[in-house]
Protein backbone atom coordinates (compact mmCIF):
# COMPACT_ATOMS: atom_id res chain seq x y z
CA UNK A 1 0.00 0.00 0.00
CA UNK A 2 1.30 3.56 -0.85
CA UNK A 3 0.35 6.67 0.65
CA UNK A 4 -0.10 10.08 -1.42
CA UNK A 5 -1.64 13.29 -0.69
CA UNK A 6 -3.78 15.57 -2.79
CA UNK A 7 -4.83 19.41 -3.16
CA UNK A 8 -8.31 20.31 -2.99
CA UNK A 9 -10.43 23.93 -2.71
CA UNK A 10 -13.45 21.30 -1.90
CA UNK A 11 -13.98 17.74 -0.99
CA UNK A 12 -16.62 17.54 -3.74
CA UNK A 13 -13.65 17.50 -6.49
CA UNK A 14 -13.20 14.26 -5.42
CA UNK A 15 -15.95 12.56 -7.05
CA UNK A 16 -16.21 8.92 -5.66
CA UNK A 17 -15.48 6.10 -8.02
CA UNK A 18 -15.43 8.03 -11.35
CA UNK A 19 -11.75 8.35 -13.38
CA UNK A 20 -9.88 11.60 -12.24
CA UNK A 21 -7.24 13.41 -13.47
CA UNK A 22 -5.27 14.32 -10.71
CA UNK A 23 -1.95 15.84 -9.41
CA UNK A 24 -0.85 13.15 -6.24
CA UNK A 25 2.59 13.31 -4.73
CA UNK A 26 3.91 10.30 -2.51
CA UNK A 27 4.44 10.67 1.03
CA UNK A 28 6.72 7.76 0.85
CA UNK A 29 10.37 8.31 3.18
CA UNK A 30 12.97 9.07 1.07
CA UNK A 31 14.25 11.76 -1.30
CA UNK A 32 11.66 11.32 -3.57
CA UNK A 33 8.72 12.14 -0.72
CA UNK A 34 6.16 15.14 -2.04
CA UNK A 35 7.20 14.51 -5.94
CA UNK A 36 4.33 14.41 -8.08
CA UNK A 37 2.96 12.42 -11.00
CA UNK A 38 -0.28 12.89 -12.86
CA UNK A 39 -2.45 10.34 -13.06
CA UNK A 40 -6.20 9.16 -14.22
CA UNK A 41 -7.59 7.76 -10.86
CA UNK A 42 -10.49 6.15 -8.72
CA UNK A 43 -10.90 7.80 -5.65
CA UNK A 44 -13.47 6.84 -2.41
CA UNK A 45 -13.92 8.29 0.73
CA UNK A 46 -13.78 5.27 2.65
CA UNK A 47 -9.92 4.41 3.02
CA UNK A 48 -10.55 0.43 2.64
CA UNK A 49 -11.82 0.87 -1.09
CA UNK A 50 -8.55 1.06 -3.15
CA UNK A 51 -5.10 -0.19 -2.56
CA UNK A 52 -3.54 2.85 -1.88
CA UNK A 53 -4.10 5.66 0.91
CA UNK A 54 -4.98 9.38 -0.57
CA UNK A 55 -4.54 11.97 2.36
CA UNK A 56 -5.75 15.65 1.53
CA UNK A 57 -4.93 18.97 1.76
CA UNK A 58 -7.10 22.26 1.00
CA UNK A 59 -6.00 25.23 -0.90
CA UNK A 60 -4.02 27.01 1.67
CA UNK A 61 -2.78 23.65 2.81
CA UNK A 62 -5.06 22.85 5.68
CA UNK A 63 -4.94 19.27 5.94
CA UNK A 64 -8.52 17.63 5.61
CA UNK A 65 -9.16 14.76 9.05
CA UNK A 66 -10.31 12.26 6.29
CA UNK A 67 -8.63 9.77 4.82
CA UNK A 68 -9.85 8.44 1.22
CA UNK A 69 -8.51 5.29 -0.83
CA UNK A 70 -7.07 5.57 -4.62
CA UNK A 71 -6.61 3.72 -7.15
CA UNK A 72 -4.56 4.61 -9.88
CA UNK A 73 -5.52 3.74 -13.62
CA UNK A 74 -2.26 5.17 -15.02
CA UNK A 75 0.02 7.50 -15.19
CA UNK A 76 -0.27 11.11 -17.59
CA UNK A 77 2.58 12.63 -19.43
CA UNK A 78 3.10 16.42 -17.87
CA UNK A 79 5.28 16.99 -20.57
CA UNK A 80 4.79 17.21 -24.29
CA UNK A 81 6.92 14.43 -25.40
CA UNK A 82 8.05 16.90 -28.28
CA UNK A 83 10.06 18.38 -25.18
CA UNK A 84 11.52 15.19 -23.95
CA UNK B 1 36.59 43.85 -2.90
CA UNK B 2 33.59 45.17 -0.49
CA UNK B 3 31.94 41.63 -1.17
CA UNK B 4 32.33 38.44 -0.49
CA UNK B 5 33.22 35.65 -3.60
CA UNK B 6 30.94 33.15 -2.35
CA UNK B 7 29.05 31.70 0.69
CA UNK B 8 32.05 30.33 1.88
CA UNK B 9 33.60 33.74 2.61
CA UNK B 10 30.64 35.18 3.60
CA UNK B 11 29.72 32.18 6.68
CA UNK B 12 33.36 32.75 7.33
CA UNK B 13 32.63 36.51 8.27
CA UNK B 14 29.28 36.29 9.50
CA UNK B 15 30.76 33.46 11.81
CA UNK B 16 33.34 36.29 12.93
CA UNK B 17 30.39 38.32 13.72
CA UNK B 18 28.85 36.07 16.04
CA UNK B 19 25.64 35.94 13.17
CA UNK B 20 26.35 32.63 12.16
CA UNK B 21 25.52 29.36 14.19
CA UNK B 22 27.35 26.30 13.09
CA UNK B 23 24.78 22.95 13.52
CA UNK B 24 27.13 20.02 13.31
CA UNK B 25 24.01 17.54 14.48
CA UNK B 26 21.96 16.32 11.66
CA UNK B 27 19.04 18.10 10.74
CA UNK B 28 15.99 17.02 8.55
CA UNK B 29 15.59 18.44 5.03
CA UNK B 30 11.43 17.52 5.92
CA UNK B 31 10.24 20.72 8.03
CA UNK B 32 13.03 20.98 10.64
CA UNK B 33 15.10 22.94 8.39
CA UNK B 34 12.42 25.41 7.72
CA UNK B 35 11.13 25.31 10.99
CA UNK B 36 14.69 26.34 12.33
CA UNK B 37 15.26 28.70 9.84
CA UNK B 38 11.51 30.54 11.08
CA UNK B 39 12.31 30.57 14.53
CA UNK B 40 15.51 31.94 13.70
CA UNK B 41 13.69 35.34 11.15
CA UNK B 42 11.27 35.48 14.36
CA UNK B 43 14.30 36.45 16.87
CA UNK B 44 16.67 37.83 14.56
CA UNK B 45 19.09 35.30 15.88
CA UNK B 46 22.10 34.38 14.19
CA UNK B 47 22.04 32.63 10.70
CA UNK B 48 21.55 28.95 10.51
CA UNK B 49 24.63 27.10 8.58
CA UNK B 50 23.34 23.26 8.34
CA UNK B 51 26.40 21.18 8.06
CA UNK B 52 24.79 17.68 8.02
CA UNK B 53 21.32 16.80 5.69
CA UNK B 54 19.04 13.85 6.28
CA UNK B 55 19.71 11.76 3.15
CA UNK B 56 21.89 14.86 1.33
CA UNK B 57 25.81 13.91 2.48
CA UNK B 58 27.74 16.27 0.67
CA UNK B 59 25.39 18.87 0.69
CA UNK B 60 24.46 21.99 3.53
CA UNK B 61 22.45 24.70 4.68
CA UNK B 62 23.09 27.87 5.05
CA UNK B 63 19.41 29.71 5.98
CA UNK B 64 18.18 33.60 6.28
CA UNK B 65 21.46 34.43 4.87
CA UNK B 66 20.23 38.21 5.28
CA UNK B 67 17.38 38.57 7.29
CA UNK B 68 18.70 41.28 9.61
CA UNK B 69 20.33 44.27 8.78
CA UNK B 70 23.61 43.50 10.41
CA UNK B 71 23.79 40.72 8.04
CA UNK B 72 22.71 42.76 4.99
CA UNK B 73 25.74 45.38 6.38
CA UNK B 74 28.20 42.73 6.53
CA UNK B 75 27.30 41.23 3.19
CA UNK B 76 28.30 44.99 1.95
CA UNK B 77 31.48 44.86 3.61
CA UNK B 78 30.60 47.25 6.30
CA UNK B 79 30.76 47.64 10.04
CA UNK B 80 27.64 45.41 11.25
CA UNK B 81 26.73 47.64 13.81
CA UNK B 82 25.90 50.47 10.99
CA UNK B 83 22.65 52.17 11.07
CA UNK B 84 19.93 51.57 8.55
CA UNK B 85 20.17 54.91 6.88
CA UNK B 86 24.36 54.75 6.80
CA UNK B 87 23.51 51.06 4.78
CA UNK B 88 21.54 53.18 2.20
CA UNK B 89 23.50 55.77 2.17
CA UNK B 90 26.10 52.79 1.18
CA UNK B 91 24.03 51.35 -0.82
CA UNK B 92 22.64 54.32 -2.92
CA UNK B 93 26.43 55.95 -3.19
CA UNK B 94 28.00 51.91 -4.97
CA UNK B 95 24.36 51.67 -7.20
CA UNK B 96 24.63 55.39 -8.53
CA UNK B 97 28.43 54.75 -9.30
CA UNK B 98 29.95 53.79 -12.50
CA UNK B 99 28.60 50.43 -13.34
CA UNK B 100 31.47 47.35 -12.95
CA UNK B 101 31.32 45.12 -16.19
CA UNK B 102 31.08 41.16 -15.27
CA UNK B 103 33.97 38.92 -16.36
CA UNK B 104 33.86 35.93 -18.07
CA UNK B 105 35.84 33.08 -16.84
CA UNK B 106 36.80 29.81 -18.29
CA UNK B 107 34.32 26.52 -16.78
CA UNK B 108 37.89 25.23 -15.37
CA UNK B 109 37.86 28.02 -12.85
CA UNK B 110 34.32 28.20 -11.91
CA UNK B 111 33.81 26.28 -8.95
CA UNK B 112 30.05 25.34 -10.01
CA UNK B 113 31.92 22.93 -12.31
CA UNK B 114 32.83 20.47 -9.86
CA UNK B 115 29.75 18.57 -10.13
CA UNK B 116 27.62 18.11 -13.43
CA UNK B 117 24.84 16.51 -13.90
CA UNK B 118 23.20 15.62 -17.52
CA UNK B 119 21.23 13.80 -19.50
CA UNK B 120 19.97 10.54 -17.52
CA UNK B 121 21.68 11.18 -14.50
CA UNK B 122 19.70 14.78 -14.09
CA UNK B 123 17.43 14.59 -10.35
CA UNK B 124 16.34 17.34 -9.00
CA UNK B 125 15.97 14.94 -6.30
CA UNK B 126 19.72 14.87 -5.98
CA UNK B 127 19.44 18.16 -4.38
CA UNK B 128 18.32 18.75 -0.94
CA UNK B 129 14.94 21.03 -1.15
CA UNK B 130 13.30 21.53 1.89
CA UNK B 131 9.76 21.21 2.57
CA UNK B 132 10.26 24.87 4.33
CA UNK B 133 6.49 25.17 5.75
CA UNK B 134 3.94 21.96 6.84
CA UNK B 135 1.12 22.44 4.05
CA UNK B 136 3.54 23.80 1.49
CA UNK B 137 2.94 22.53 -1.85
CA UNK B 138 5.52 20.92 -1.71
CA UNK B 139 9.56 21.09 -1.96
CA UNK B 140 11.13 24.56 -2.63
CA UNK B 141 14.51 24.42 -3.86
CA UNK B 142 14.47 28.00 -5.25
CA UNK B 143 13.61 30.30 -1.97
CA UNK B 144 16.70 32.82 -2.20
CA UNK B 145 18.41 32.60 -5.46
CA UNK B 146 18.42 33.99 -8.93
CA UNK B 147 16.29 32.87 -11.76
CA UNK B 148 18.47 34.08 -15.13
CA UNK B 149 16.95 34.59 -18.00
CA UNK B 150 16.40 36.95 -21.01
CA UNK B 151 14.83 39.76 -19.62
CA UNK B 152 11.99 42.21 -20.64
CA UNK B 153 14.13 43.68 -23.72
CA UNK B 154 15.86 41.17 -24.83
CA UNK B 155 18.79 41.69 -21.97
CA UNK B 156 20.07 40.03 -19.36
CA UNK B 157 17.73 39.19 -15.91
CA UNK B 158 18.46 38.29 -12.99
CA UNK B 159 15.05 37.71 -10.94
CA UNK B 160 14.00 36.02 -7.80
CA UNK B 161 10.80 33.80 -8.32
CA UNK B 162 9.79 30.84 -6.07
CA UNK B 163 10.68 27.57 -7.41
CA UNK B 164 9.10 24.23 -6.54
CA UNK B 165 10.11 20.74 -7.20
CA UNK B 166 7.11 18.59 -9.30
CA UNK B 167 9.20 15.97 -9.74
CA UNK B 168 12.69 14.86 -10.95
CA UNK B 169 13.08 16.66 -13.96
CA UNK B 170 10.45 19.43 -13.53
CA UNK B 171 10.13 22.74 -11.39
CA UNK B 172 7.11 24.83 -10.96
CA UNK B 173 7.47 28.69 -10.40
CA UNK B 174 5.55 31.64 -9.29
CA UNK B 175 6.30 34.22 -12.68
CA UNK B 176 3.46 37.39 -12.34
CA UNK B 177 3.24 38.68 -16.08
CA UNK B 178 4.50 41.65 -14.83
CA UNK B 179 7.73 40.80 -14.35
CA UNK B 180 10.89 40.77 -16.50
CA UNK B 181 11.00 37.34 -17.01
CA UNK B 182 6.76 36.94 -17.23
CA UNK B 183 7.22 39.94 -20.20
CA UNK B 184 9.58 37.79 -21.96
CA UNK B 185 8.42 34.67 -21.76
CA UNK B 186 4.20 35.83 -22.17
CA UNK B 187 5.73 38.35 -25.10
CA UNK B 188 8.31 37.03 -26.57
CA UNK B 189 8.56 32.83 -26.56
CA UNK B 190 5.14 31.72 -25.28
CA UNK B 191 3.82 33.13 -28.57
CA UNK B 192 5.97 31.84 -30.83
CA UNK B 193 5.80 28.34 -29.24
CA UNK B 194 9.74 28.35 -28.29
CA UNK B 195 11.07 27.06 -24.90
CA UNK B 196 12.69 29.88 -23.25
CA UNK B 197 16.54 28.80 -21.81
CA UNK B 198 16.99 29.45 -18.22
CA UNK B 199 19.22 28.85 -14.58
CA UNK B 200 18.12 28.94 -11.79
CA UNK B 201 21.60 29.31 -9.46
CA UNK B 202 20.96 28.29 -5.86
CA UNK B 203 23.31 29.65 -3.48
CA UNK B 204 24.54 32.48 -5.34
CA UNK B 205 27.20 34.85 -4.10
CA UNK B 206 25.46 37.30 -1.50
CA UNK B 207 25.02 40.23 -3.49
CA UNK B 208 24.29 38.64 -6.31
CA UNK B 209 21.12 37.50 -4.58
CA UNK B 210 20.42 41.51 -3.49
CA UNK B 211 21.03 42.21 -6.83
CA UNK B 212 18.54 39.58 -8.19
CA UNK B 213 16.21 40.79 -5.44
CA UNK B 214 16.25 44.43 -6.33
CA UNK B 215 14.13 46.42 -8.88
CA UNK B 216 16.86 48.49 -10.32
CA UNK B 217 17.00 49.01 -13.80
CA UNK B 218 21.01 48.70 -14.28
CA UNK B 219 21.30 45.19 -15.46
CA UNK B 220 22.19 43.02 -12.35
CA UNK B 221 25.28 41.31 -13.48
CA UNK B 222 26.83 45.25 -13.44
CA UNK B 223 24.48 46.03 -10.36
CA UNK B 224 26.20 42.96 -8.32
CA UNK B 225 29.70 44.52 -9.26
CA UNK B 226 28.85 47.71 -8.15
CA UNK B 227 27.34 46.81 -4.84
CA UNK B 228 30.50 44.31 -4.65
CA UNK B 229 32.99 46.78 -5.48
CA UNK B 230 34.62 44.45 -8.26
CA UNK B 231 33.54 42.19 -11.24
CA UNK B 232 31.76 39.52 -10.36
CA UNK B 233 33.05 36.19 -12.77
CA UNK B 234 30.51 34.47 -14.71
CA UNK B 235 30.75 31.60 -16.93
CA UNK B 236 28.57 30.04 -19.34
CA UNK B 237 26.23 27.17 -19.19
CA UNK B 238 26.16 23.61 -20.23
CA UNK B 239 22.95 23.63 -22.19
CA UNK B 240 22.48 27.51 -23.09
CA UNK B 241 24.64 30.50 -23.74
CA UNK B 242 23.24 31.74 -20.62
CA UNK B 243 25.76 33.18 -18.05
CA UNK B 244 25.79 32.32 -14.48
CA UNK B 245 28.03 33.38 -11.17
CA UNK B 246 30.51 30.87 -11.50
CA UNK B 247 30.94 30.88 -7.49
CA UNK B 248 27.32 29.98 -7.41
CA UNK B 249 27.16 26.62 -5.04
CA UNK B 250 24.23 24.85 -7.50
CA UNK B 251 22.88 25.93 -10.82
CA UNK B 252 20.22 24.18 -12.38
CA UNK B 253 19.64 24.40 -16.56
CA UNK B 254 16.81 24.18 -18.81
CA UNK B 255 14.14 25.25 -20.39
CA UNK B 256 10.18 26.99 -19.43
CA UNK B 257 7.99 24.99 -21.52
CA UNK B 258 5.47 27.04 -23.72
CA UNK B 259 1.88 26.24 -23.27
CA UNK B 260 2.99 23.43 -20.39
CA UNK B 261 1.36 24.47 -16.96
CA UNK B 262 1.43 22.30 -13.23
CA UNK B 263 -0.06 22.78 -9.81
CA UNK B 264 2.18 25.44 -7.54
CA UNK B 265 1.32 25.76 -4.16
CA UNK B 266 0.53 26.66 -1.60
CA UNK B 267 3.41 28.44 0.02
CA UNK B 268 3.87 30.49 3.12
CA UNK B 269 4.50 33.87 1.60
CA UNK B 270 6.72 36.53 2.43
CA UNK B 271 3.43 38.20 3.47
CA UNK B 272 3.25 36.21 6.33
CA UNK B 273 0.29 34.04 5.50
CA UNK B 274 -0.35 31.47 2.58
CA UNK B 275 -2.56 33.26 0.44
CA UNK B 276 -2.24 32.80 -3.24
CA UNK B 277 -4.13 29.89 -4.68
CA UNK B 278 -2.82 26.81 -5.56
CA UNK B 279 -2.88 27.55 -9.44
CA UNK B 280 -1.13 26.05 -12.32
CA UNK B 281 1.92 28.28 -13.33
CA UNK B 282 4.97 28.02 -15.25
CA UNK B 283 7.23 24.98 -15.96
CA UNK B 284 10.57 24.89 -15.62
CA UNK B 285 12.04 21.20 -17.46
CA UNK B 286 15.41 20.59 -16.18
CA UNK B 287 18.56 19.82 -18.65
CA UNK B 288 21.55 19.75 -16.56
CA UNK B 289 22.23 20.65 -12.77
CA UNK B 290 26.11 21.73 -11.65
CA UNK B 291 27.05 22.20 -8.25
CA UNK B 292 30.43 22.43 -6.19
CA UNK B 293 31.38 20.18 -3.60
CA UNK B 294 29.73 20.61 -0.25
CA UNK B 295 27.52 22.60 -1.74
CA UNK B 296 25.57 25.08 0.53
CA UNK B 297 21.44 25.83 0.01
CA UNK B 298 20.61 28.47 0.57
CA UNK B 299 16.88 28.83 2.16
CA UNK B 300 14.93 31.91 3.01
CA UNK B 301 11.56 30.81 5.16
CA UNK B 302 8.87 33.27 4.39
CA UNK B 303 6.63 34.01 6.91
CA UNK B 304 5.55 36.64 9.35
CA UNK B 305 8.65 39.23 9.91
CA UNK B 306 11.71 39.24 9.34
CA UNK B 307 13.18 37.53 6.81
CA UNK B 308 15.43 38.35 3.68
CA UNK B 309 12.55 38.61 0.97
CA UNK B 310 10.99 41.32 3.26
CA UNK B 311 13.71 43.14 4.39
CA UNK B 312 15.38 43.16 1.26
CA UNK B 313 12.56 44.15 -0.47
CA UNK B 314 11.44 46.82 1.47
CA UNK B 315 15.28 48.19 1.80
CA UNK B 316 15.48 47.71 -2.40
CA UNK B 317 12.27 49.53 -3.33
CA UNK B 318 12.26 51.97 -1.23
CA UNK B 319 15.68 52.88 -2.26
CA UNK B 320 14.73 52.68 -6.04
CA UNK B 321 11.54 54.94 -5.42
CA UNK B 322 14.32 56.93 -3.78
CA UNK B 323 15.93 57.39 -6.74
CA UNK B 324 12.63 57.80 -9.11
CA UNK B 325 11.59 60.82 -7.00
CA UNK B 326 14.83 62.37 -7.10
CA UNK B 327 15.17 62.44 -10.94
CA UNK B 328 11.43 63.88 -11.21
CA UNK B 329 12.60 66.92 -8.89
CA UNK B 330 10.44 66.09 -5.95
CA UNK B 331 12.27 67.83 -2.90
CA UNK B 332 12.31 64.60 -0.70
CA UNK B 333 14.48 63.70 2.45
CA UNK B 334 14.34 60.13 1.89
CA UNK B 335 12.20 56.95 1.16
CA UNK B 336 12.12 54.04 3.77
CA UNK B 337 9.84 50.89 3.56
CA UNK B 338 10.04 49.50 6.91
CA UNK B 339 10.50 45.17 6.68
CA UNK B 340 7.64 44.47 9.27
CA UNK B 341 5.51 46.00 6.86
CA UNK B 342 6.48 43.31 4.52
CA UNK B 343 6.98 45.87 1.71
CA UNK B 344 3.72 47.25 1.61
CA UNK B 345 4.40 50.64 3.12
CA UNK B 346 6.49 53.15 1.70
CA UNK B 347 7.06 56.02 3.78
CA UNK B 348 8.53 59.56 2.35
CA UNK B 349 9.78 62.06 3.49
CA UNK B 350 9.20 65.67 1.69
CA UNK B 351 9.64 69.38 2.12
CA UNK B 352 6.26 70.46 1.32
CA UNK B 353 6.75 73.71 -0.66
CA UNK B 354 3.68 73.43 -2.74
CA UNK B 355 0.41 72.04 -2.39
CA UNK B 356 -0.45 68.08 -3.02
CA UNK B 357 2.87 67.13 -3.08
CA UNK B 358 1.79 64.51 -1.28
CA UNK B 359 -0.49 62.99 -4.17
CA UNK B 360 2.33 63.79 -6.47
CA UNK B 361 4.49 61.16 -4.91
CA UNK B 362 1.89 58.74 -4.73
CA UNK B 363 1.22 58.84 -8.53
CA UNK B 364 4.77 58.48 -9.23
CA UNK B 365 5.10 55.75 -6.76
CA UNK B 366 2.20 54.00 -7.42
CA UNK B 367 2.51 54.12 -11.39
CA UNK B 368 6.24 53.29 -11.89
CA UNK B 369 7.18 50.51 -12.40
CA UNK B 370 7.85 49.37 -8.78
CA UNK B 371 4.24 49.85 -7.89
CA UNK B 372 2.38 46.76 -7.76
CA UNK B 373 4.37 45.59 -4.91
CA UNK B 374 2.87 47.95 -2.52
CA UNK B 375 -0.55 49.90 -2.06
CA UNK B 376 0.04 52.22 0.76
CA UNK B 377 2.18 55.38 0.77
CA UNK B 378 2.35 57.56 3.53
CA UNK B 379 4.18 60.95 3.15
CA UNK B 380 5.43 62.94 6.10
CA UNK B 381 7.42 66.20 6.16
CA UNK B 382 10.81 66.99 6.53
CA UNK B 383 10.55 67.66 10.33
CA UNK B 384 9.79 63.84 10.86
CA UNK B 385 12.56 61.13 11.10
CA UNK B 386 11.10 58.53 8.47
CA UNK B 387 13.07 55.79 10.26
CA UNK B 388 11.53 56.54 13.92
CA UNK B 389 8.54 54.54 13.58
CA UNK B 390 7.38 55.74 16.77
CA UNK B 391 7.20 59.46 14.70
CA UNK B 392 5.81 58.37 11.81
CA UNK B 393 2.95 56.52 13.25
CA UNK B 394 2.92 59.60 15.38
CA UNK B 395 2.39 61.92 12.52
CA UNK B 396 0.34 59.02 10.58
CA UNK B 397 -2.24 59.30 13.58
CA UNK B 398 -2.06 62.97 14.26
CA UNK B 399 -1.67 64.76 10.98
CA UNK B 400 -4.06 62.79 8.46
CA UNK B 401 -7.39 64.08 8.05
CA UNK B 402 -9.65 61.05 7.34
CA UNK B 403 -11.66 62.69 4.38
CA UNK B 404 -9.47 64.89 3.29
CA UNK B 405 -5.87 63.75 3.30
CA UNK B 406 -6.45 59.51 2.56
CA UNK B 407 -6.56 59.19 -1.03
CA UNK B 408 -7.66 55.81 -2.14
CA UNK B 409 -6.58 54.63 -5.52
CA UNK B 410 -9.24 51.72 -7.19
CA UNK B 411 -8.28 49.82 -10.02
CA UNK B 412 -4.56 48.89 -9.50
CA UNK B 413 -2.12 46.57 -10.56
CA UNK B 414 -2.42 44.07 -6.87
CA UNK B 415 -1.01 40.40 -7.30
CA UNK B 416 -2.00 37.12 -5.70
CA UNK B 417 -0.09 37.60 -2.71
CA UNK B 418 -2.09 40.34 -0.95
CA UNK B 419 -4.08 38.79 1.71
CA UNK B 420 -6.52 41.50 1.65
CA UNK B 421 -7.72 40.96 -1.27
CA UNK B 422 -10.80 38.51 -2.59
CA UNK B 423 -10.06 35.55 -4.10
CA UNK B 424 -11.73 36.81 -7.49
CA UNK B 425 -8.95 39.85 -7.11
CA UNK B 426 -6.02 37.55 -6.08
CA UNK B 427 -6.65 35.32 -9.33
CA UNK B 428 -7.00 38.29 -11.88
CA UNK B 429 -4.39 40.72 -9.81
CA UNK B 430 -7.16 43.38 -8.77
CA UNK B 431 -5.30 45.71 -6.39
CA UNK B 432 -5.98 48.90 -4.57
CA UNK B 433 -3.91 51.63 -3.16
CA UNK B 434 -3.75 54.17 -0.46
CA UNK B 435 -2.52 57.61 0.39
CA UNK B 436 -2.03 58.94 3.74
CA UNK B 437 -0.78 62.43 3.48
CA UNK B 438 0.45 63.79 6.93
CA UNK B 439 1.72 66.50 5.98
CA UNK B 440 0.03 70.06 7.40
CA UNK B 441 -1.57 72.13 4.46
CA UNK B 442 -0.26 74.79 3.40
CA UNK B 443 -2.65 76.92 2.91
CA UNK B 444 -2.93 76.84 6.71
CA UNK B 445 -1.88 79.66 8.95
CA UNK B 446 1.53 78.49 10.00
CA UNK B 447 1.25 80.70 13.34
CA UNK B 448 -2.56 79.81 14.38
CA UNK B 449 -3.47 76.86 12.66
CA UNK B 450 -0.47 74.36 12.65
CA UNK B 451 -0.41 73.19 15.73
CA UNK B 452 2.78 73.09 17.43
CA UNK B 453 4.60 69.65 18.02
CA UNK B 454 5.27 69.64 22.10
CA UNK B 455 8.28 67.83 22.53
CA UNK B 456 11.47 67.85 23.98
CA UNK B 457 13.56 68.96 20.59
CA UNK B 458 10.88 71.74 19.74
CA UNK B 459 9.43 73.67 22.84
CA UNK B 460 12.22 74.50 25.12
CA UNK B 461 15.31 76.57 24.41
CA UNK B 462 17.99 75.10 23.08
CA UNK B 463 20.13 76.13 25.75
CA UNK B 464 17.98 74.58 28.30
CA UNK B 465 17.80 71.12 25.72
CA UNK B 466 21.66 71.67 26.09
CA UNK B 467 21.69 71.55 29.81
CA UNK B 468 19.02 68.84 30.64
CA UNK B 469 21.35 66.45 28.02
CA UNK B 470 24.67 67.50 30.00
CA UNK B 471 23.67 66.93 33.20
CA UNK B 472 21.37 63.86 32.44
CA UNK B 473 23.39 61.25 34.57
CA UNK B 474 23.99 63.66 36.91
CA UNK B 475 20.28 63.22 37.83
CA UNK B 476 21.19 59.90 37.93
CA UNK B 477 19.33 58.68 34.82
CA UNK B 478 21.09 56.04 32.91
CA UNK B 479 23.82 56.88 30.23
CA UNK B 480 22.02 56.43 26.61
Amino acid sequence: MRVWEVFVNDLSELREDEELDLSIRTLEPGIYKYTYKRVRARVSSSPDTYPDRLHVRFGRGQPCDQTFSIQIVEELNVIPAKYL
Amino acid sequence: MKGHRDNREYVADLERHGDAVRITQEVDWDLEAGAIVRRVCELKAPAPFMERIKDYPGFRYLGAPLATYRRLAISLGMDPRSSVPDIAEEYLKRTTSEPIAPVVVDRREAPCKQNILLGDEVDLCKLPAPLVHDGDGGRYIGTWHAVITEGAEGDVNWGMYRLMLYDSRLMVGAVFPFSDLGKAFHQRYEPRGEPMPFAAVIGPPPLAAVAACAPSPIPEPELTGMLMGAPIELVKCETNDLLVPAHSEVVIEGVILPNVRVEEGPFGEYTGYRTSPRDKRLTFLVKAITFRDDAIVTISNMGVPTDEGQLLRSFSLGLELDKLLRSQGIPITGVYMPPESTHHMMIVGVKPIYSNIATQIANLAFGSKLGPWFHMVVVVDDTIDIYNWDEVFHALCTRCHPVRDIRVYEHAVGTALYPFLSAHERKYAKGAQVLFDCTWPLDWDPLNEVPRLVAFRSVYPKEIQEKVLANWEAYGFPTE
